[in-house]
């Protein structure tokens, strides 16, 4: 990981100056959109495809379970391998995994029994392994990653402290060792405590220690001032790392396997009639969604993270047919999330209006005492923003828009109303039930409909030409006629077996 | 041009019109369901709908019942409105409409078809059981009656929603393919049962996917594709070229005038 | 219909047992684990075991209607009501709860409108609604944290659960919410059964299935605002669902489930509340799904009928008697070939004919002493003589049913050869087929 960061860093400091990255990646804001914006797409190219197969809430169990892979692999590393624990480090990655593909095969065992539904049997299942991992978090791991409230939410906020630095000039790293002429040795009482004595006291032991032993990294050496010249550092926010590389891995997975993908979502049969493996497909989807969860973690926490996965393809979904286009946009609005999110959690709504100046009007009016100063939780923000921008894509889409979708539904009801009437006019005309059947004055009682109503058709039939009234019996015009055949033709059957 | 409508009609027999459908349409999408329906259904008549799959013979029995919504028309059960005629109607819904697995047992399921009568708040006591007992017997499944429902088999599932239509007593009946994957044990039990109602004056529409048995089982027949083809008593209306019509050429005769479906549908 | 059939004494029986279980626990968590019923704990457990019975009760109703994740998505919309009436109130229990329905209402009904107006399916509509509402109550809660006051601790409740933040007070309105509740499902109990089995069959029959829908919605959306301060919002729906999967196993009647439910939600709700408030570091949910996920697991393992372990059994039961029928008759035709009924028949012969089942099939007729062993060969006795013969005429009389069954006028019944004809058929059928097959053989 360290080198790849070094690598990725060289390759920018062919662009931008030391300075310049340090400056730039030192604002939490930057930094935090940047990791926004890696998990956003990620989320978004899983997200389509979990979406089209009906997988929404799998996900959303997933994401719940990957905490107790995520408690299980610090467990082990902190009891078992006596390590620092540590969110970067590769059992995370295999305790994910595996607990992503237990919660599939939990349910799918429960399912199996025969005696619980399907719905029912996720339900039962990431609650069980969530439950088991809150309990392990709060009785086991003392650690500040650990506790519950970052479980949830994450601290994409502090993203920009949590930093490796790299050194590229003037690195010296220095080791001091006892024997050391810089080294500082002095005398600690070693039993004090323990005895409840002061060293003053008689039965005090003391050891030497060394108060400055180790190693220092080029820029520990130059803040102990055990160097002369200040080596040029760059500090890169770990947390980049992580979520880079599953975002590649995503992309390159998406890449590599798009045919398949495709095929297995929309035709399972198909796929596998044609040789590929849609299981491994699903389980592959499956683990990358524990990963892209686990990667994401520290940042959003195991629950928002679902946000990305579910709401950037669904908006998606309603502005395209392509899934080319869908995965796009959907990377696209979980980007624009969480790029304007960061200023909605500081009260920013879009550069529109300010959640400050809302809440002083609400104080003004209702006297509720509330605090002036939003500032709130920046990944739930950006979860928020992007629920707005469904909301538009919901209301506003071209194609599948509210707007839209109401628009044509009216239309499409007025013209089948037009055609109730034309063809109840072809189907009793020059019949000997014309008579009762026909009459201008009680045709809305036969429908059923409201005068009013009635009267709207017949004002727009009449005006567009398609029928006439004869004697107060209503005729059809040969226009009326030609439309009623058309109807007929693409609408019923049996027009095309008579005659 | 206008369709061809329901022949033998009414004027000779005195018999009262047990259902009057008019103008009947129900929209799926803009698209017709149904479409522009005229059907008057005298008393006593032992009726199959049939019609090619999609042809709307679920949707025009639910339309009567008032259980979706209708674009135009109206249904009347002896000249009133479903709401006032409801007690005189019988309903045996699809089998597959329900979770089989629902803990409750025959007898309960039976004893459901009182609840209507029953109305809002108001316990099923022991005349209702008995009710329902008595129902179970008409269908053969009294031995059945504390049988928990997904312990049965398919035709015994069709007898209990038989026996609960069977319960209420009713004038008129409409069911939705009671026929449907039945042993032939349960369907001969079906037929007698029919055949006892129209004895007794019912009237019953049964929506029927069976096009080889309609002559041996109906009196009177409806084919319906979207549109009424044509309706009446079976021994007029029940033709080859009504027949091709309604199923645009996918019917095809094996020996002398036994139908049946050919091709996909 | 008062006296208790095998399956309702089985109901009683398991209720009996989580009685005495729970019980016993007060004696055993006093010693082993050191609690010491306070007032505080009496009081925690208490609104625990009520919290778990309405939930319990009320869950059932999600489970048949197969609404489990709607639970889900309902508990996760509550949060931001809770911000917002806090922001209003204060941490008044009976305006956050109020606040809690409104929020998930709403989320209900934004559900109900994507599923309307768009082609987004079911489970994104539910996810989205999840993911969004859950984030507005997390800004909520990140920005009353500002406050200065320190009260919003109590917020935290509602994620995780604290069983410990039950007072008194608490414990009244939950009793008095439960008890409406319950008389509300009481009084529509059998429109309840009905919506839920068939609402089609339902609204022929005059009732308002809107209504009721609404009502029995309301009723699950009381139940998961009310089990949010024991199992948060995460949690919530194993708390809604698992006691109704238990219940479901050992019972087939509605109103025994129910019952059941409720019994078993009780107990994981005050065994998760008692154990969670004595120990400040663990949160009440996990308890609570823990437990009631243990007496799922139970249930489903080890409920008679219906659990796995029974199924197992009675199959391979069923395997052992249909073994010792094959091969019975397996040996009986081959010793008749050979003359007589007696004939000693190879081991070798036996087990090349029939396999895996002859083998199986032998144990169990030895067992029952339909046959002997003689060195390596098997000899059917008197009594395995006599059950086959019995047998191969049983199976004689129904071929004849089945090609002259309707000739000779004999009533249409399902064949079930299993079984003895003279069972299933009227005497004078009997006699019929009878004298058939004697013309037959003759």
């Amino acid at each position: 990981m360290y080198g790849l960061e070094s690598l990725i860093i060289q390759f920018l400091m062919t662009f931008f100056t030391r300075e310049e990255i340090n400056f730039f990646l030192r604002d939490p804001q930057n930094t935090a959109i940047i990791i926004g914006c890696l998990i956003a797409i990620s989320g978004a190219l899983l997200g389509t495809f979990l979406l089209l197969r009906g997988m929404s809430l799998t996900s959303d169990a997933i994401s719940h379970t990957v905490l107790l892979g995520i408690v299980v692999a610090f467990m082990i590393m902190t009891s078992v391998f006596g390590q620092e624990p540590n969110t970067s480090s590769p059992w995370l990655i295999i305790g994910a995994a595996l607990a992503g593909v237990t919660t599939v095969v939990l349910t799918e065992l429960i399912y199996k029994s025969g005696l619980v539904k399907q719905d029912a049997a996720l339900g039962l299942a990431f609650p069980l392994l969530f439950a088991i991992s809150i309990i392990l978090v709060s009785r086991f791991v003392e650690d500040v990653h650990m506790d519950e409230d970052a479980v949830m939410i994450g601290e994409i906020g502090i993203a920009w402290a949590n930093t490796n630095s790299h050194c590229f000039e003037n690195c010296t790293t220095v080791t001091i060792e006892r024997d050391d002429e810089l080294a500082d040795i002095t005398r600690q009482c070693f039993n004090c405590r323990d005895l409840g004595i002061s060293p003053r006291d008689e039965g005090a032991e003391f050891s030497e220690i060394c108060t400055n032993c180790g190693t220092y990294s080029p820029g520990q050496a130059w803040q102990a001032g055990l160097v002369d010249e200040e080596p040029l550092l760059v500090f890169w926010p770990e947390s980049i790392t992580v979520t880079a590389l599953m975002t590649l891995l995503t992309i390159g997975f998406v890449t590599l396997f798009y045919k398949e993908l495709k095929l297995a979502s929309f035709d399972e049969s198909l796929a596998k009639a044609l040789g590929m493996r849609p299981s491994v497909m699903h389980y592959a989807l499956m683990i990358l969604v524990s990963l892209v969860a686990v990667g994401a973690f520290d940042a959003v926490g195991s629950i928002l993270v679902i946000a990305f996965f579910i709401i950037p393809p669904a908006a998606a979904y309603l502005l395209t047919d392509r899934l080319s286009l869908m995965l796009i946009y959907s990377a696209i609005i979980g980007s624009a999330g969480a790029f304007f999110g960061y200023g909605l959690a500081r009260g920013e709504f879009l550069g529109i209006f300010n959640i400050d100046d809302g809440l002083a009007f609400l104080n003004r009016v209702f006297d509720l005492g509330l605090l002036e100063r939003w500032d709130s939780s920046i990944s739930a923000s950006m979860v928020l923003m992007i629920f707005f921008f469904f909301l538009l894509s919901w209301i506003l889409s071209p194609k599948y828009g509210l707007v839209s979708t109401i628009i044509r539904r009216a239309n499409q009801r007025r013209r089948f109303n037009d055609q109730v009437v034309l063809g109840h006019i072809y189907n009793h005309q020059s019949t000997d039930r014309e008579a009762i059947e026909l009459t201008t004055d009680d045709l809305y009682q036969h429908f059923r409909w409201s005068q009013s109503k009635m009267k709207l058709v017949l004002g727009r039939l009449r005006a567009s030409n398609s029928i006439h009234v004869v004697n107060n019996i209503i005729q059809l015009t040969p226009r009326g006629e030609a439309h009623v055949k058309l109807f007929r033709q693409e609408n019923l059957a049996t027009e095309s077996t008579v005659n | 041009m206008s369709k061809l409508n329901g022949a033998g009609k009414t004027s000779e027999s005195k018999k009262p019109i047990a259902l009057s459908i008019d103008d009947l349409t129900v929209a799926y999408n803009s698209k017709p369901a149904i479409w522009d329906i005229d059907l008057e259904i005298p008393e006593g008549v032992l009726m199959a709908i049939v019609g090619p799959n999609g042809a709307g013979k679920s949707t025009l029995i639910k339309a009567v019942l008032n259980l979706i919504p209708r674009a135009a028309g109206t249904a009347l059960f002896y000249g009133k409105d479903y709401e006032q005629a409801r007690s005189l109607v019988g309903y045996v819904p699809q089998r597959g409409s329900v979770d089989w697995d629902f803990p409750t047992s025959v007898i309960d399921v039976v004893t459901m078809g009182l609840y209507g009568k029953l109305g809002w708040f108001r316990r099923p006591g022991k005349k209702e059981h008995a009710l329902a007992l008595h129902a179970l017997d008409q269908v053969g499944m009294v031995d059945f009656a504390e049988r928990q429902i997904s312990q049965l088999s398919g035709g015994q599932q069709q007898r209990t929603f038989l026996a609960r239509a069977l319960v209420q007593d009713a004038q008129i009946y409409f069911m939705d393919e009671p026929f449907a994957a039945v042993d032939a044990v349960t369907e001969r039990a079906i037929v007698t049962i029919l055949h006892e109602l129209r004895e007794r004056g019912k009237t019953v529409l049964v929506v029927h996917h069976d096009l080889q048995t309609v002559e041996d089982y109906f009196d009177w027949v409806t084919l319906l594709n979207v549109e009424i083809v044509a309706y009446g008593p079976t021994k007029d209306i029940f033709t080859p070229i009504n027949l091709q019509k309604t199923y645009g050429g996918r019917v095809s005769y094996l020996n002398e005038s036994r139908p049946v479906i050919v091709g996909g549908d | 219909m008062s006296r208790l059939s095998a399956e309702d004494r089985r109901v009683w029986i398991v209720i009996a047992v989580i009685t005495v279980l729970g019980a016993l626990f007060i004696p055993f968590s006093q010693i082993v684990l050191g609690v010491n019923y306070t007032y505080t704990v009496r009081t925690v457990a208490t609104g625990g075991a009520i919290l778990g019975l309405v939930t319990g009760v009320l869950g059932c109703f999600a489970v048949l209607r197969q609404e489990s994740l709607m639970g889900d998505a309902l508990s996760h919309a509550a949060l931001p009501g809770v911000g917002i009436a806090f922001l209003i109130a204060g941490r008044d229990l009976s305006v956050l709860l109020i606040g809690a329905g409104i929020s998930s209402w709403i989320g209900v009904q934004f559900i109900r409108l994507v599923l309307n107006t768009t082609r987004i399916k079911q489970d994104t509509a539910m996810g989205i609604t999840l993911a969004a509402w859950f984030a507005a109550g997390i800004a909520l809660l990140a920005y009353i944290q500002g406050r200065a006051d320190a009260s919003q601790a109590g917020l935290n409740t509602f994620i995780f659960g604290q069983a410990a933040a039950i007072v008194e007070s608490d414990v009244w309105l939950i009793s008095v919410i439960s008890l409406i509740s319950c008389g509300v499902l009481m009084l529509f109990w059998k429109e309840f059964k009905l919506v839920t089995f068939d609402p089609e069959f339902a609204g022929a029959n005059g009732f308002r299935i809107g209504l009721i829908n609404v009502i029995l919605s309301t009723l699950i959306v009381v139940a998961i605002v009310l089990g949010l301060q024991l199992a948060g919002v995460i949690l919530m729906v194993g708390m809604l669902i698992a006691p109704g999967i238990s219940a479901r196993q050992w019972t087939q009647k509605l109103n025994q489930m129910v019952i059941l439910s409720g019994v078993f939600g009780a107990f994981a709700g005050s065994l998760g509340a008692v154990l969670s408030a004595v120990d400040a570091d663990v949160p009440t949910g996990p308890m609570i799904i823990v437990a009631a996920f243990t007496i799922a697991l139970i249930s489903i393992g080890f409920a008679p009928q219906r659990g796995l372990l029974w199924k197992l059994i009675r199959r391979q039961s069923d395997q052992r008697r249909f073994a010792a029928q094959t091969t019975l008759r397996d040996l009986y035709k081959y010793a008749n070939s050979h003359g007589e009924a007696s004939y000693p028949i190879p081991n070798s012969l036996i087990l090349g004919i029939g396999g895996s089942t002859a083998s199986l099939g032998l144990k169990k007729l030895l067992q029952r002493g339909d046959v002997k062993q003689k060195n390596d060969k098997w000899i059917l006795t008197i009594q395995g003589i006599q059950v086959a013969t019995e047998d191969a005429y049983n199976q004689q009389l129904w071929d004849v049913y089945r090609v002259y069954g309707d000739e000779l006028g004999v009533p249409l019944i399902m064949e079930d050869r299993q079984k003895p004809i003279e069972d299933v058929l009227p005497d004078d059928a009997i006699i019929r087929l009878k004298q058939k097959l004697n013309e037959g053989l003759t």
